[in-house]
């Protein structure tokens, strides 16, 4: 996709989010407004007042769960807003584990991050880098068995970054997998992002794991 | 908190009318504003002791709104309410003379919080 189109795709996703954040933000008061005018009315005038504000929290709690879906969507829509930019590798990881768990519970599998206590940044393109550990990820999901854990892992090593995808359940075609191969899309497609980010990427084949490097772009 | 008054400025009217009633069954007295030339007329004729002042709206914008409002003779603390992607507008806000913010959708007991330490800081 050419820069342009992404930009595009970028700004609309952008004023859409703001937008539905309004709309959560509506319902989030006119219910909490409704749970209010409840709570100032008796048992005996409103006879199913406890199974009314049971509801009222359950649409609290899908609101909750709107804004924290839309303002990641916000973030998202705003990583081709720059092709360099600091990136902390534990907040880029965490943030597309979040966009991406929904892929994975699909097959029943839990993407676990190991967030490191200290940050780990560099100065690289952050959308690039998303669509690298994406196809990872994507990879690795449509490989692997149902059921286990992806585990990520991000560490710096001298003047290089360092990101492991691992899979700790069952591969079928276990040879396969961990084999570089250039008539696999994902790999084709990860080879070109990451040459663009100065960066490659290896198996481990004893620990069923991607190993990606990439370099500051200081 | 009878004797406070608010003034909202949100161009989304049903959030900023549903916000004022809840704020009214909390003791606050809130109004409401849907533009920025509705907001200075109010505040010209019935100063509020706070403003919260959504930052993006049609029209006059507003830090605009903000700038208009630290101009006037009387000093009324301002509440930015802000919305993804509004970092940059409201560190301006800010430094504008703002006193606070709180992010959409806003936490009502938060927004309360602040509007008291805003009034306690004047």
């Amino acid at each position: 996709m050419k820069g342009n189109e992404v930009e595009f795709i970028g700004k609309i996703t952008a004023g859409v989010t703001h937008e539905v954040n309004n709309v959560l933000a509506s319902i989030r008061e006119i219910s909490g407004l409704m749970n209010d005018i409840l709570s100032m009315t008796d048992e005996k005038s409103f006879p199913r007042k406890e199974k009314f504000q049971t509801s009222l929290e359950k649409i609290q709690n899908q609101v909750h769960r709107g804004v924290k879906l839309t303002s990641q969507l916000n973030k998202f829509s705003h990583l081709s807003d720059s092709i360099k930019t600091e990136i902390d590798l534990n907040d880029s990881i965490q943030h597309l584990i979040f966009l991406t768990e929904r892929f994975a519970r699909i097959k029943n599998v839990s993407l676990i991050h190991q967030t490191s206590n200290k940050s780990v940044t560099l100065i690289s393109d952050p959308l690039k880098l998303q669509m690298a550990l994406f196809n990872c990820i994507a990879y690795l999901l449509n490989r692997i068995s149902n059921d286990g854990e992806i585990n990520l892992s991000q560490e710096k090593k001298g003047d290089d970054f360092f990101v492991s995808i691992s899979y700790n359940g069952e591969i079928v075609n276990r040879e396969t997998v961990f084999k570089d191969s250039s008539s696999v899309e994902e790999l084709v497609s990860l080879h070109t992002i990451l040459e663009s980010l100065g960066g490659t990427y290896e198996f481990d084949e004893s620990n069923n794991t991607i190993i990606l490097k990439i370099r500051d772009k200081k | 908190m009878n004797d406070i008054h608010v003034l909202l400025v949100d161009d989304e009217e049903e959030l900023a009318k549903t916000i004022a009633e809840r704020l009214e069954i909390r003791g606050i007295y809130c109004q409401t504003a849907s533009d920025g030339d509705k907001a200075l007329d109010l505040i010209k004729s019935q100063p509020p002791d706070v403003v919260v002042l959504d930052l993006l709206m049609p029209g006059i914008g507003g830090l605009e709104i903000l700038k208009q409002i630290k101009s006037l003779e009387r000093n009324i603390p301002i509440i930015l309410l802000t919305g993804y992607g509004s970092n940059e507008l409201r560190i301006e806000g800010m430094n504008l003379g703002a006193i606070d913010y709180v992010l959409k959708p806003c936490n009502l007991d938060d927004l309360i919080i602040k509007i008291q330490k805003a009034i306690k800081s004047e």
